[in-house]
């Protein structure tokens, strides 16, 4: 059976650091964009985290939510595409080919979650910043849609390594970026289809719920509340 | 029935000739304010696709779109334009379909805005690209990859729709031209001659010739009706099947359709007051048209306004924690002057301006018309912009202002618009010569009687509303 | 012309001419693969030691072979290399267990920095002109060398600095014994918000003079004081890894988190209460929780020992802190000063944690002292999910100097500016050495730093970067960024464990760099006579090897049998740890004359009346003191609270700005009587209204394309008043005033509204 690759955030645990989105900006070759087009907010994020206030001074409280592309079951990316660049891969994960892609934007608009975030114009990096650039990620052209992959090169990876040593991947050998980089513990990765894996064991806490749950969009990441 | 089949008095042979003059005079004569006007609007439109070239070079970032409001001016204008082409072929086939006479000079103008407002509508979801020279994979053709297009996706919908309805639409538009050049071949000589004599396809006049004409225009009658609904209820699914508060609502597809219906009359009003007075086409263009066009915009207005006023409504009463930022942003928010400015110029104005028998005069419907096609502009944007601005969480709410791309792209565009009809109305017979004689035919023995065919404007009803033409 | 434009066109003319010269391009390559262990599109990890700021985490570094354009000798060639492409946290590290923060993570763009410094650069123009010629390091040696043996022999005593921001492990050593060849060379050590209020604090109360390290995981109530642990301060990656285990890592046990802070920070947005207090009065509030304790009979004030002892009024308990008092000193209610007092008993294990803009006051000993002894009294001290002090690494400290050098005198930037503008020694210093610290930027404009500066007739930079100290050098001589270094550090704090993190270079250098080290060593060398007695070793890796061998027999991480063998694994391993837990040190005798503290207020500078604020500049998340402000990956990260990005701001609480007429983004002028500064208004609800807060390290005239005129720096408006225990700045004891002056032009990541409610988002 294949894989379901899902992810649990535990809000109790997430204290706002965002090492995160740094991480996820070193392994993806997520570009900056400059602070002007940052101001028009065109910044490149595939993972951001939400920040909402509650109440008022001096009965203030803030909450972080770190939010990613949530790889729905029934993803309104998908069946946009009038090119197939956004399809569902059969481990569950919402892919976008970025060959296929012809920047109609259908898909960013259709996603409720705002996770798609869109090269306004082909990425530079001031050389020699060059050299960070992972060779096992494609780095984006121009015009073309992009979004969080759960680090599909880190799965492909830990699976070519468990193939190496004749076995089946085990639970924790798949860790994306932002979760492998997460000091309070607060993201775990893993297969959905084994009800024994952490991540499965945790999604079914109490509680548990999903973003934006009543569109019906089944996502594969479970948020577990602060208490 | 075949004009060539009637009896001919001599009063209606010199009035056929008249006409024929009337109507064929901007094709032979051409004026300096030809060259003017075409140099002009050259002159407006080479800019746009400059900026065009220069945004497809630099990348869409020159445009004012940011995340998360991916679409901006350039579907406003996508969806104003598709609006805008169902002026000709809906009308003009309804009007057919019920055969109503008075249609008769109003139909070629009506359908030529059809084709060219989706030529230029139909440029701008390719112009919105990412990456815009890749826009054929879109088309459905079998590629050495086999890979196919999406068949679901709402914007293969429109590919197929909007080629359908361009498709038809030029049939539409081509099949009773085939007359008028006939016409024209006859009467030119040289170069001229020659183009017309490929043109006119050999039509020769002879009986099963217009009998396979006729055939082919009921069938066609009958044939665009269904495909203009359901062209702009696809562009409306564009919006509306994507999950986004404000666009995701079963009213959408006869609402756009109502729209579009809405904003091509109004063009269709004022391109035959500019076509009367520049190709002094008084005596054809009367104020009964523009009466009896007056009154189906009253129609549509009433009509737009329920679905503006339905579909407000239930959002409000609603009250759906997602859709009211956005449904506020335009209520009271920022978007505010901009609806109000759209509820005055497609209802406050026109309504009493049309609703009232002595404001329905030309000048009257024009000024209505005017204020219908920038109120309707504005109802595009009102859909595409706030919706974008406030999706689902908060936290990523955007906003938008064009640039001068954008502005000097959509102005070009229209400068486009307005070229391709004025070419139009220079190589053909802005109204179409046979059916004009053949509404006239009908009516011989009154013709005869007055001595006078459609001059003063006061033709009775009767002439106008004939029944056998 | 901007000068931007300016480097461009200099840049694009320098390229043409490159190409020009070269003739046939393509043969005048150098192609050479340096390192045969690397396979192409295989990933290596090696081991790294953090250097973004000073928990000394532990790295892993994924290399990887590429081809990167170097210039070698005045040539220019395409070599294939092992590239850093990502850096985590080592997974045996204990301090950071495999976990690294967004600032850690974005070290590798200090490394391929498009504006660091390529190789040693001599002044040419005006001092802080920025004109610079390239040298060769044989030359750039060889002016440095001249210029420092005068000072070796027969010249006046502190005729030679050492400028730095506080070094790690061995690199201390290096330099002390270094400047131990000078007679009576100083060492200036700057590091904007210090600790040094705390670690004298932990001296008095604990007998321990370093930065308390806790165990969160274990906690089941933890009340902290102004520090941002889970930010910026101290650990931050250890304190998040505890955070997380605290509060969901025991099923059934979840431990309570109270934060006491007059602005929300990333940590106190994190609090399950979250009390702002009057700044400067948090010492009473811990004071007045002892109180509840103690007069309730809930724990015997003894129990406190020496850490209660500092405090006076401890044994009578404590009659002038009492709920009421202290609630109309501090403005928290009586009632929840009670409450909270019983619950941090009742909860079983608690911590009390201060650090930040409580000891950045004039009083802030007395806050510590007073923190202390709640910590003390709350049992927490040297006990599971308490607090406690990591032990050194167990080796021999008097070897660490020769026997017949004098330790080098430590002094402040204050003092050495002071000690360069006062007329009665003129000319007293004559090179001045500069790692790393960047006073020009950073400390308060009373200080005269800059005057000072411009006074020293030779001053070497070792930077990475031109900033607006090393912007003043008339010799650069640049460092290897730290993934080129070798790199050592025993943390302060953050573990139990005795700790030394180590690592080999984990790539060649990219430019032509120098390690610091192994410059100072080569200098000695030419110098000879003293100098060169003092420092034997041949490379920085010798010794480091000779230092850390002997650690082979204590019981640790790492099993040898020989000493090479030892050495082997330690660099493979990243460092070397020891594999028991030593348990609570054994305080140091408490120091005996010292009078216990009374109640003490702080000072503001500026009155009330004409300056209605106090200013709070806060370590930035992203940039801590404005190190980081070059890294475009953290101008790009939105400060969480605020959402903004390469930008600053001045953070107002709303209803103080809608008093003053301010909006969001409106442009703003903060001044005190020591300066102004412009910067856009943030309305914030987590603020106190008579509050004005700002995050630091923005606002650099001179720190590369990223950060070079960006946002405004707070420091422009501190008062250059003292803690007074120590003679640290109290950074957070300035009065200020507000206006509106304009638009801004704030950048928010969010383009939501601030008031939304999250309990509508889910379900």
């Amino acid at each position: 059976m294949a894989h379901q690759w899902g992810m649990v955030i535990d809000l109790d645990r997430c204290t706002g650091c965002e090492a995160c989105v740094v991480a996820c900006h070193a392994e993806n070759n997520i570009a900056t964009v400059s602070p002007e087009e940052a101001a028009r907010g065109r910044t490149m994020h595939w993972i951001h985290v939400e920040r909402h206030w509650e109440g008022e001074y001096p009965n203030v409280r803030a909450r972080f939510r770190p939010v990613l592309c949530q790889q729905c079951g029934a993803a309104p990316c998908e069946p946009v595409c009038p090119t197939y660049a956004s399809y569902h891969t059969a481990e569950g994960l919402n892919a976008q080919v970025y060959n296929r892609c012809i920047g109609t934007r259908y898909c960013a608009n259709a996603c409720p979650y705002t996770v798609r975030v869109f090269n306004w114009f082909s990425p530079e990096w001031d050389k020699p910043l060059h050299l960070q650039l992972n060779p096992d990620v494609s780095v984006r052209e121009g015009g073309v849609m992009e979004k969080c992959t759960f680090c599909s090169q880190r799965i492909t990876a830990a699976e070519i390594h468990a193939q190496a040593e004749n076995r089946e991947l085990r639970d924790g050998d798949v860790t994306p970026a932002c979760v492998q980089s997460c000091p309070a513990g607060a993201m775990v990765f893993g297969d959905l289809s084994d009800p024994t894996s952490q991540v499965s064991r945790l999604a079914r806490l109490a509680r548990g719920s999903k973003l934006l749950e009543e569109l019906g969009t089944l996502p594969a990441i479970t948020y577990l509340e602060r208490e | 029935m075949a004009p060539n089949s009637v009896t001919q008095t001599n009063v209606i042979d010199q009035e056929a000739e008249r006409i024929r003059e009337d109507l064929l005079r901007p094709l032979f004569r051409t004026s300096w304010r030809f060259y003017t006007v075409v140099g002009v609007l050259v002159a407006i439109g080479l800019p746009g696709l400059a900026a065009f070239i220069y945004q497809s070079y630099s990348g869409l970032g020159v445009a004012g779109l940011s995340n998360p409001v991916f679409w901006g001016f350039y579907i406003t204008n996508f969806v104003f334009w598709i609006g805008i082409s169902h002026a000709g072929t809906l009308i003009s086939a309804i009007l057919r379909l019920v055969n109503a006479g008075w249609r008769r000079p109003v139909t070629r103008c009506a359908e030529a805005i059809t084709v060219f407002a989706l030529v230029i509508g139909g440029q701008f979801p390719v112009i919105h690209l990412g990456r815009p020279w890749l826009f054929f994979w879109l088309i459905p053709y079998p590629s050495e990859r086999h890979i196919w297009p999406n068949f679901r996706s709402p914007l293969l919908w429109d590919f197929l729709a909007i080629s359908t309805y361009i498709t038809g639409s030029v049939t539409f538009l081509l099949l009773p031209i085939i007359p008028d050049w006939a016409t024209v071949r006859d009467r030119s000589t040289g170069l001229r001659k020659r183009i017309y004599t490929v043109l006119a396809l050999g039509w020769q006049g002879t009986p099963r010739e217009w009998h396979r004409l006729e055939t082919a225009m009921s069938i066609m009658t009958v044939a665009i009706i269904p495909v203009a609904v359901s062209v702009h209820s696809i562009v409306s699914w564009d919006f509306a099947m994507a999950l986004v508060p404000g666009w995701h609502s079963t009213v959408f597809g006869p609402y756009f359709v109502v729209g579009a219906i809405f904003s091509g009359i109004a063009a269709l009003i004022i391109a035959m007051a500019l076509l009367r007075k520049f190709l002094h086409l008084e005596e054809y263009l009367t104020p009964v048209h523009f009466n009896n066009l007056g009154k189906l915009l009253l129609l549509m207005s009433l009509l737009w306004f329920y679905f503006v006023f339905a579909e407000r409504l239930t959002v409000w009463y609603g009250n759906e924690t997602a859709e009211m930022p956005g449904f506020w942003s335009v209520q009271r928010g920022q978007f505010a002057g901009l609806f109000w400015t759209m509820v005055a110029c497609n209802f406050l104005i026109p309504f009493p301006i049309l609703a009232i028998k002595k404001l329905r005069t030309i000048t009257g419907t024009v000024i209505a018309s005017a204020t219908v096609v920038v109120g309707m502009w504005l109802e595009r944007f009102l859909i595409v912009v706030p919706s974008l601005e406030h999706k689902f969480l908060p936290y990523n709410w955007g906003s938008y202002r064009p640039t001068w791309v954008e502005i000097t792209i959509m102005v070009g565009t229209a400068a486009g618009m307005v070229l391709l009809y004025v070419l139009f109305a220079k190589f053909v017979p802005i109204i179409s010569m046979w059916e004009l004689r053949g509404g006239e035919h009908a009516t011989a023995a009154e013709v005869a009687a007055r001595g006078v065919v459609g001059r003063s404007g006061a033709v009775p009803d009767a002439t106008l509303l004939g029944t056998n033409g | 012309m901007r000068r931007r434009d300016f480097l461009k066109i200099a840049a694009v003319g320098g390229a043409a001419v490159t190409i020009d010269g070269c003739g046939d391009h393509a043969t005048q390559l150098i192609h050479f693969i340096p390192e045969e262990t690397l396979i192409p599109g295989l990933a290596v990890w090696r081991p790294g030691v953090c250097n973004q700021c000073s928990a000394g985490c532990g790295l892993q570094v994924k290399v990887m072979q590429g081809d990167a354009e170097v210039v070698r000798n005045g040539q220019s060639g395409l070599i294939k290399m092992g590239l850093a492409k990502k850096l985590e946290g080592n997974p045996q590290h204990p301090v950071n267990h495999g976990k690294l923060c967004a600032r850690g993570q974005a070290g590798l763009q200090v490394t391929y920095n498009p504006d660091r410094i390529q190789q040693p650069l001599k002044r040419t123009g005006e001092r802080g002109a920025g004109q610079f010629a390239r040298i060769g390091w044989d030359e750039a040696i060889e002016n440095l060398v001249t210029h420092l043996s005068p000072l070796a022999s027969e010249h006046p005593p502190q005729s030679l600095a050492f400028l730095t921001r506080p070094l790690m492990g061995q690199r201390r050593t290096l330099v002390e014994r270094f400047l131990s060849g000078f007679n009576g060379a100083q060492m200036v050590s700057f590091e904007p918000f210090d600790d040094s209020v705390l670690r004298e604090a932990n001296r008095l109360s604990f007998g321990h003079s370093q930065l308390p390290t806790f165990d969160l995981a274990r906690s089941n109530y933890v009340v902290c004081f102004g520090a941002d642990f889970l930010g910026t301060w101290n650990s931050p990656v250890a304190h998040n890894v505890g955070y997380g285990a605290m509060r969901q890592g025991r099923p059934g046990n979840r431990g309570k988190f109270v934060q006491v802070e007059c602005r929300m920070s990333q940590t106190g947005a994190n609090a399950d209460e979250w009390i702002p207090a009057q700044l400067g009065t948090e010492g009473h509030l811990a004071l007045a929780f002892a109180h509840v304790i103690v007069n309730e009979h809930l724990v015997k004030a003894e129990s406190a020992g020496t850490a209660g002892s500092r405090i006076d009024g401890w044994s009578k308990g404590l009659p002038d802190y009492s709920p009421d008092a202290v609630a109309r000193k501090t403005g928290v209610a009586a009632e929840i000063i009670t409450r909270l007092a019983r619950e941090m008993v009742t909860a079983g294990s608690g911590v009390a944690i201060v650090g930040g803009a409580p000891l950045a006051q004039t009083n802030g000993l007395f806050t510590a002292l007073a923190v202390n002894a709640l910590n003390e009294l709350l049992g927490g001290v040297g006990r599971p999910g308490g607090v406690c002090f990591s032990p050194g690494l167990p080796l021999d400290e008097s070897k660490r100097r020769p026997a017949n050098a004098a330790e080098p005198r430590l002094i402040s930037v204050r003092t050495f500016a002071e000690q360069v503008l006062s007329a009665r020694e003129p000319d007293t210093i004559k090179v001045l050495l500069v790692n790393g610290a960047n006073p020009v930027f950073a400390a308060p404009t009373g200080w005269r730093v800059r005057e000072a500066l411009d006074k020293v007739p030779f001053i070497v930079s070792f930077g990475n970067f031109l900033d607006e100290t090393s912007n003043l050098a008339d010799l650069i001589l640049p460092d290897h960024s730290y993934l080129e270094s070798w790199m050592d550090d025993v943390p302060e704090s953050g573990t139990v464990d005795a700790v030394l993190s180590i690592a080999p270079p984990a790539m060649l250098s990219l430019h032509e760099t120098r390690a610091l080290p192994d410059v100072l060593l080569d200098v000695s060398r030419h110098l000879g006579g003293e100098a060169s007695k003092a420092l034997p070793w041949k490379s920085y890796e010798e010794m480091l090897q000779a230092t850390f061998t002997p650690l082979r027999h204590s019981v640790g991480s790492i099993a040898a049998d020989t000493d090479e063998e030892f050495w082997g694994k330690l660099k493979q391993q990243g460092g070397w740890w020891s594999s028991n837990r030593v348990g609570p040190p054994k305080s140091s005798p408490p120091v005996a004359s010292f009078a216990p503290v009374k109640s003490e207020d702080p000072t503001w500078d500026g009155a009330a009346t004409e300056y209605p604020f106090q200013f709070l500049p806060y370590v930035s998340q992203q940039f801590l003191d404005g190190t980081h402000a070059n890294l475009s990956w953290l101008q790009e990260l939105p400060e969480v609270l605020s959402t903004a990005i390469w930008s600053s701001w001045v953070e107002i609480n709303p209803q103080t700005a809608a008093r003053l007429a301010i909006g969001q983004g409106d442009l703003v002028e903060v001044s005190s009587q020591h300066g102004r500064v412009r910067a856009p208004a943030v309305l914030s609800p987590g603020i106190a209204p008579d509050v004005l807060a700002m995050p630091a390290g923005q606002g650099h005239e001179e720190y590369g394309r990223y950060a070079t005129g960006r946002g405004a720096n707070p420091v422009h408006v501190l008062a250059p008043q003292m803690a007074t225990a120590t003679g640290s700045l109290a950074w957070a004891s300035t009065r200020v005033k507000v206006a509106r002056v304009g638009s801004g032009d704030l950048i928010l990541f969010s383009g939501g509204p601030t008031e939304f409610r999250a309990e509508k988002l889910s379900r």
